[in-house]
């Protein structure tokens, strides 16, 4: 481990060598997998992802510069070489790089684990994860599951970050994660469900997901659509959306596009562009449509308190009754609107520069049950959990297809229908939600974004939602 | 430990395992990069690496654990991992490693390993100049590896490897294009040509009407962009691996099927020098060869390392990953055709340059969708005559291959966000694929 007083010796250096702007982070992840295919372990991994990064300004040149040599010599060269890449980034500048005058934090926090991961032996571990995937029903005749995959991950995320400013900020997130495919066939027909289920936290977190239950609940839901469900319906029709869909919805169509950086182009050749650079603070959705990202969450698995430049974490609000309101900014973001950060600098490892990330989406809740939004649908489709999505780079244009739907006629659940197909863009899925449940729910997802990409942990969330009027195909 | 001799750290740390386990691999990359990152016309940053990771695959009464440190101490790393091995149950994945064979392949340009190495751009800024394409984004990409691997097999072999890569996405206005490439060779012209191919297909774009697609089955002309994003998505099913977790539209297919058009031959290339995927031996030891995955629409067979090829009763093609087979670098054959002949063969039709968002809704039919951005052209009598900026691709892998019409004769190198595999590969005319046009965009 590399402790403040070392970082900040070379940060210094950066200094003394020109840069107005110094910064170094040591990260570590320690991490241990199990993989399960058909019940039976396969194999085990651990992984230790640990070196320093540092980030330099100089004359509006940004530099990045990292290395897993933890010896005082590799560091010092790296901090060098931070510099080095700044200059190298001032030669082709238009606007250049500044950071946002924002607060600043001097902090050591830890997640608190119930039952902590050094505690519980792999044995155990295994044993655990094992029996819970033994004690899953796969049997649903005539489908036959023919093929899953169970991989376990527990992680213990360790960053020390300082800089030139005044920050010091000390965390330790331990996280576990649980990833499953299932893979089945009726007949011809063939399907499969892959699902993820994680949280910060300790080995209490296979409780908390209730991994046996969601396992259990998609091989059912697989064998409604294999077995059960009839052709979807096509047209202008209303549609209600459990949770699982209007957290993704809520992660790829509001929280990506209110990306500072996004906005700004500076993701452009990769994550792509957003709509926010178009609308500004007008209405893009219904009164009843409020959206958070908030990484503040206990227990959530994009929990932090500092983000990786220091500046504490608060809930931000995307969209405020249906009008479009703050962007997520790291500081150098908040400096060309002039604002404050709001703590959304985020990075995967000591290779990765911190840029603009979600944490925990989610849409507020609202008062009605699910029952209250059902019984007022004359004639529509409740989709339960999808199947496949994708978004448009723009992220305006959504397509998700169900896996497992309902029909809805004068507001009761009949029969289930497959591979439910709902397309509208952002404005129209937003603007026609007429009505919001009380339930909200989370799920877990790793967001991708950057170069290299810098997979990301996230909950995605949100409770049943009416939506009036949208095309079903 | 050293870490200047990624041969001598292997064998140290060969040496600290090889009393506990029955069977090891450990390998060592010293990896040195440098990244050039362009937004609006500008360096948004400069970034370089300096990595040390050190791999190490341990079996012991045909239990299996493997291992990843970037850590100044993977001596003590290891030690510390040793005693996983006897908590776990046997694997049925387990396979005796096999005797090795074949030769390391490098291929190194010393100015890339020079940039990497310093963790200066050096001149590429320069000789690949943005200046004057407007609002350009992307990046150049200078990477220098040295690797290293001992086995209990015997295998003692290491290489070295330089890449070259990078992309460019060009705006002009609303319109935008967006290009690739990717060498083990420091060669400016390549990047050039993608920036001057990003630039041209948004300047086509801004010149041409905008026009709505309407939803249906289309003739599509796929660029290698494309083309390389869903191909890979076809190699990667041929992995027995992908086949064995069910997560493949081949399962069950035989080698001898017809799976595809004749026109179609794509090939596992580890062995082509000029693409950073190349390697002489696998990840254990085995020596790797060139091979068609199918050839003249014709399956040849998955993609095996010993423990795939043992469950499958199959023999490895030289594809090890330590747990599952693994793809290093990808080819397509080229076709007679100009593009601008494809262009005329396609008549009317679509000409999708980028795309990106893949998804699965079936990976055993392997039914998808994915997402167009930048140029997307609409041909009316062999000529563009029209553009439109979003719009989805539907269809399943089988059908888009067995509806290859044609291929163009030149090829390109690339590898990007959507292609992670370097693939070589030409524009690829299918013969039907949906387009779900999307909603008008504001």
């Amino acid at each position: 481990m590399i402790g403040f007083h070392e970082l900040l010796k070379h940060v210094e250096s950066t200094l003394a060598a020109g840069s107005s702007y110094g910064e170094a982070r040591f990260h570590s992840t320690r991490g241990l997998t199990f993989l399960f295919l058909n019940g039976s372990l396969i194999g085990a991994s651990t992984s230790d992802v640990t070196g320093v990064a540092f980030r330099a300004v100089y004359s509006g040149g940004l530099g990045f510069a990292s290395t897993s040599d933890l010896s005082s010599e590799s560091l010092r060269e790296a901090a060098f070489r931070a510099v080095a890449s700044a200059k190298a980034s001032s030669l082709v500048l238009k606007r250049g790089v500044a950071m946002s005058p924002s607060p600043l934090g001097s902090a050591r926090y830890s997640v608190v684990e119930a039952k902590p991961l050094e505690d519980v032996s792999v044995e155990d571990k295994m044993r655990i994860v094992g029996e819970m995937i033994k004690s899953v029903d796969l049997k649903k005749d005539p489908m036959r599951v023919t093929n899953y995959m169970v991989v376990y991950s527990e992680t213990i995320e360790y960053k020390v970050v300082v800089n030139s400013e005044g920050v010091r900020v000390e965390s330790r997130i331990p996280r576990v994660s649980i990833f499953y495919n299932i893979s089945a066939s009726s007949g011809e027909r063939r399907a499969n469900r892959w699902n993820s289920l994680a949280a910060s936290g300790g080995l209490e977190v296979l409780d908390k997901v209730k991994f046996t239950e969601e396992f259990q609940d998609d091989v059912n839901s697989l064998y409604i659509n294999l077995v059960k469900a009839a052709d979807p319906p096509k047209g202008r029709m209303d549609v209600v959306l459990a949770p699982e869909i209007v957290g993704l919805a809520m992660h790829e169509s509001v929280g990506h596009p209110s990306e500072a950086d996004r906005v700004l182009g500076r993701e452009a050749a990769q994550a792509g562009l957003s709509y926010r650079s178009e609308y500004r603070d007008e209405y893009i959705g219904s009164p009843k449509v409020t959206v958070y990202d908030d990484p503040t969450i206990p227990g959530s698995y994009g929990f932090y308190l500092y983000d990786d430049e220091g500046v504490p974490a608060k809930r931000r609000t995307l969209i405020d009754k249906g009008r479009l309101a703050e962007l997520l900014h790291n500081r150098e973001t908040a400096a060309v609107y002039g604002v404050e950060s709001n703590a959304s600098a985020r990075s995967t490892n000591y290779r990765s520069e911190p840029i603009v990330r979600m944490a925990n989406t989610y849409m507020a809740p609202g008062d009605y049950s699910f029952e209250e939004l059902v019984e007022d649908v004359k004639e529509g489709v409740y989709l339960r959990k999808y199947m496949e999505w994708n978004i448009d780079d723009y992220r305006w244009v959504a397509r998700y297809v169900g896996l497992e739907a309902y029909m809805i006629r004068n507001g009761r659940l009949e029969e289930p229908v497959r591979n439910v197909v709902l397309e509208a863009n952002t404005r129209e899925f937003l603007s026609s939600v007429d009505a919001v449940g009380r339930d909200l729910q989370f799920t877990a997802g790793t967001c991708g974004k950057g170069e290299p990409p810098q997979p990301m942990p996230v909950w995605m969330g949100g409770p049943h939602i009416r939506l009036r009027g949208v095309v079903v195909g | 430990m050293s870490f200047t001799d990624p041969r001598l750290m292997a064998e140290s740390l060969s040496r600290a395992v090889a009393a506990h386990v029955d069977e090891f691999v450990v390998s060592v990359d010293i990896v040195d990069s440098v990244m050039v990152k362009y937004a609006n016309g500008e360096i948004s940053v400069t970034q370089s690496w300096r990595d040390y990771v050190v791999g190490a695959y341990m079996t012991k009464g045909g239990r299996i654990s493997m291992s990843t440190y970037t850590t100044s101490d993977p001596g003590e790393a290891i030690k510390a991992t040793i005693p996983l091995i006897d908590k776990l149950a046997p694997s049925p994945f387990h396979a005796p490693l096999p005797q090795p064979g074949g030769s390391p392949l490098s291929s190194v340009d010393s100015k890339i390993r020079e940039a990497s190495l310093s963790g200066d751009p050096g001149g590429i800024v320069e000789e690949v100049d943005v200046r004057g394409h407007g609002n350009v984004a992307g990046m150049i990409l200078l990477k220098y590896s040295r690797n290293h691997y001992i086995g209990s097999n015997g295998l003692d072999m290491g290489y070295e490897v330089t890449k070259f890569n990078g992309y460019f996405r060009v705006f002009k206005g609303e319109e935008s294009g967006q290009w690739a490439w990717v060498s083990t060779a420091y060669e400016p012209r390549l990047a050039l040509k993608s920036l001057e191919k990003a630039w041209e297909l948004a300047s086509l774009c801004y010149s041409l009407p905008k026009v709505k697609v309407e939803s249906g089955k289309y003739r599509v002309l796929l660029s290698p962009m494309v083309a390389g994003n869903l191909l890979e998505d076809v190699a990667s099913a041929a992995s027995a691996g992908s086949a064995i977790m069910g997560l493949s539209f081949l399962q069950g297919r035989k080698p001898g099927d017809v799976i595809a058009s004749e026109k179609l031959t794509l090939k596992e290339v580890p062995r082509a020098e000029n693409m950073p995927g190349l390697r002489g031996f696998d990840d254990e030891g085995v020596a790797t060869r060139d091979k068609s995955i199918i050839e003249r629409g014709v399956f040849k067979g998955f993609i095996h390392n010993t423990k795939t090829a043992r469950l499958m009763n199959a023999e490895s093609t030289g594809n090890a990953g330590w747990l599952m087979p693994r793809l290093f670098n990808l080819e397509v054959d080229p076709g007679t055709l100009e593009e601008g002949e494809l262009l005329e063969v396609l008549g009317n039709g679509i000409y999708a340059t980028n795309n990106w968002y893949t998804r699965f809704q079936n990976y055993l039919e392997g039914s998808f969708s994915t997402v167009t951005r930048d140029a997307l052209i609409v041909v009316e009598n062999g000529k563009p005559s029209g553009c439109y900026r979003r719009a989805r691709l539907t269809g399943t892998l089988p059908k888009l291959i067995e509806s290859v019409e044609e291929l163009s004769r030149e090829r390109w190198p690339i590898e990007w966000w959507e292609v992670s595999i370097p693939t070589l590969l030409p524009h690829m005319l299918v013969s039907e694929m949906g387009v779900t046009a999307a909603t008008s965009p504001s």
